[in-house]
C-alpha cells in the first residue's frame, strides 16, 4: 500500500543527498514482497529482510516503522507508525481508514531544511523513544532467525517452535506474531490479529507509538 | 479490519524439505550470514577452529585477544580451549563474555546467534545509527555506513 507512495515521495524529494530505503520484513522472501516492489517501479533501496534484520537493529516491533539518520549517522526520529499517506477503503459503515496525511511533508521538511526542521529531535529525545531491547528479546531475535532457517529448509515443525519461542520471548514483537499467522489458515488480520489488537488496546498500549507530528 | 487489503498470496508451506548441511557439520546464523562448519570440537560449547572466527563474525584472534575494529576483547581459557585435537575458540563461550544470547538446536547443530550488544551500545547512549548488514534486491551488500554524507529514510513494510 505504502511502497508507491514512498516512490512518490521519493521522486518529489528528487534530492542525490538523500535516500530512501524500503525494507520488507517478510519470510516469504521474494516470491511475497518483490511483485509488491515491481508494481511501484521504485528507484530507491529495495530490500527484502527475510531475518527481519533491520527491526531488530533499529529496535523496532512493528510495521510500518521508520527512522531517520542525519549525513553524520545520527538518528533524529525514530519509532513511530509510519505511513506514506491517509489510507481510505469502503464506504458508509464499511468505511475504514488508517494511515496519516502529515508523515511524508515532514519527511519534505527534514530534507530540506535539516537541523532546522521543527521535526527534528535531540540525541536525548530519540534515544528516549528508542525502545529497551532486553536479554531476551535480544534472544527473540535469534530464535526468529533459527525458525526462519528451519522454515527455509522445509522444516515447519522446527520453524513453528523456534517461532513461537521468539513471540513469548519478545511479546511486544507485533511483527513475529503477524509473521507467524501468514502460516495459518486465518492469516495475519484474522480472528487471533483482532484478539491481540483488543488486548494491546485494553491494556492501554499504542499499537503503534503516537505521531508526534501536528 | 477488513481482510479485503491484506491480501497475501496463499504462500504457507512454500519450501521444500532440503538439507541442512552434511552429517557431522554445524550450521551457524551470525548477523544474517550462515556460516557451515565441518568440524567443531567435543564437549559442551561451541567449539570451533580459530581460524573460523573471522568468516563467522569479523573478529580476528590478536596476542591481546579477540579484535574487530578498535574493539579487543581479552579471552582467558574458558574461551580459548586446548583439548585432544588442538586447539579450539568457544564460541558460546565468547558470547556468554560478551553478553550476547543465542538459541541452539542441538538435534540439528543449528546456532543461531543475536547481535553483539557492545556493537549497538552507541544507538543507546547518543541516538548512533547502529551498524548493519543486510543485501538489496540486486545482491548488493548494504550498510548503514553507506548512507554517510547522506540523510536517510530507513522505512519498514510487509505484505501480511
Amino acid at each position: 500500500m505504502d511502497v508507491p507512495v514512498w516512490q512518490r515521495l521519493y521522486e518529489e524529494i528528487n534530492d542525490p543527498d538523500f535516500a530512501l530505503i524500503c525494507v520488507a520484513e517478510d519470510t516469504g522472501g521474494e516470491a511475497v514482497a518483490g511483485p509488491i516492489f515491481d508494481a511501484a517501479n521504485p528507484t530507491y533501496v529495495q530490500v527484502i529482510d527475510t531475518d527481519h534484520i533491520i527491526s531488530s537493529a533499529f529496535n523496532f516491533v512493528n510495521v510500518p516503522s521508520a527512522a531517520w539518520i542525519d549525513e553524520d549517522g545520527r538518528i533524529v526520529r525514530i519509532d513511530e507508525g509510519t505511513y506514506s499517506k491517509l489510507h481510505e477503503f469502503g464506504e458508509g459503515d464499511e468505511a475504514i481508514s488508517f494511515g496519516t496525511d502529515v508523515y511524508s511533508p515532514a519527511v519534505k521538511d527534514w530534507v530540506a531544511k535539516g537541523a532546522d526542521s521543527e521535526h527534528v529531535k535531540t540525541a536525548s529525545d530519540v534515544t528516549a523513544d528508542i525502545r529497551q531491547h532486553t536479554a531476551d528479546q535480544q534472544k527473540a531475535d535469534a530464535a526468529f532467525r533459527l525458525g526462519n532457517f528451519f522454515r527455509a529448509h522445509g522444516k515447519s515443525d522446527e520453524a513453528e517452535r523456534y517461532w513461537q519461542l521468539a513471540q513469548q520471548l519478545n511479546p511486544d514483537s507485533v511483527n513475529f506474531i503477524r509473521q507467524n499467522l501468514t502460516l495459518s489458515e486465518e492469516g495475519s488480520a484474522g480472528e487471533t490479529f483482532r484478539t491481540m489488537m483488543a488486548k494491546y488496546v485494553s491494556e492501554g498500549r499504542d499499537y503503534y507509538r503516537p505521531l508526534d507530528i501536528d | 479490519m477488513a481482510q479485503n487489503f491484506m491480501a497475501y498470496p496463499d504462500l504457507r508451506h512454500p519450501f521444500a524439505e532440503t538439507p541442512i548441511h552434511a552429517d557431522g557439520s554445524t550450521s551457524v546464523l551470525y548477523q544474517g550470514n550462515t556460516i557451515v562448519l565441518e568440524e567443531t570440537g567435543p564437549g559442551d560449547g561451541l567449539l570451533i577452529r580459530p581460524e573460523d572466527l573471522p568468516r563467522i563474525n569479523g573478529f580476528e584472534l590478536k596476542p591481546e585477544g579477540a579484535c574487530y575494529a578498535d574493539m579487543c576483547i581479552p579471552l582467558g581459557d574458558d574461551v580459548l580451549i586446548e583439548k585432544e585435537g588442538g586447539n579450539w575458540f568457544d564460541l558460546a563461550a565468547f558470547a556468554d563474555l560478551l553478553g550476547q544470547p543465542y538459541v541452539v538446536d542441538t538435534d540439528l547443530n543449528v546456532w543461531s546467534f543475536a547481535e553483539i550488544p557492545a556493537k549497538r551500545d552507541s544507538m543507546m547512549v547518543d541516538a548512533m545509527a547502529p551498524d548493519f548488514e543486510v543485501e538489496d534486491r540486486s545482491g548488493k551488500v548494504i550498510r548503514m555506513a553507506d548512507f554517510k554524507g547522506k540523510k536517510a529514510l530507513i522505512v519498514t513494510w510487509s505484505s501480511w
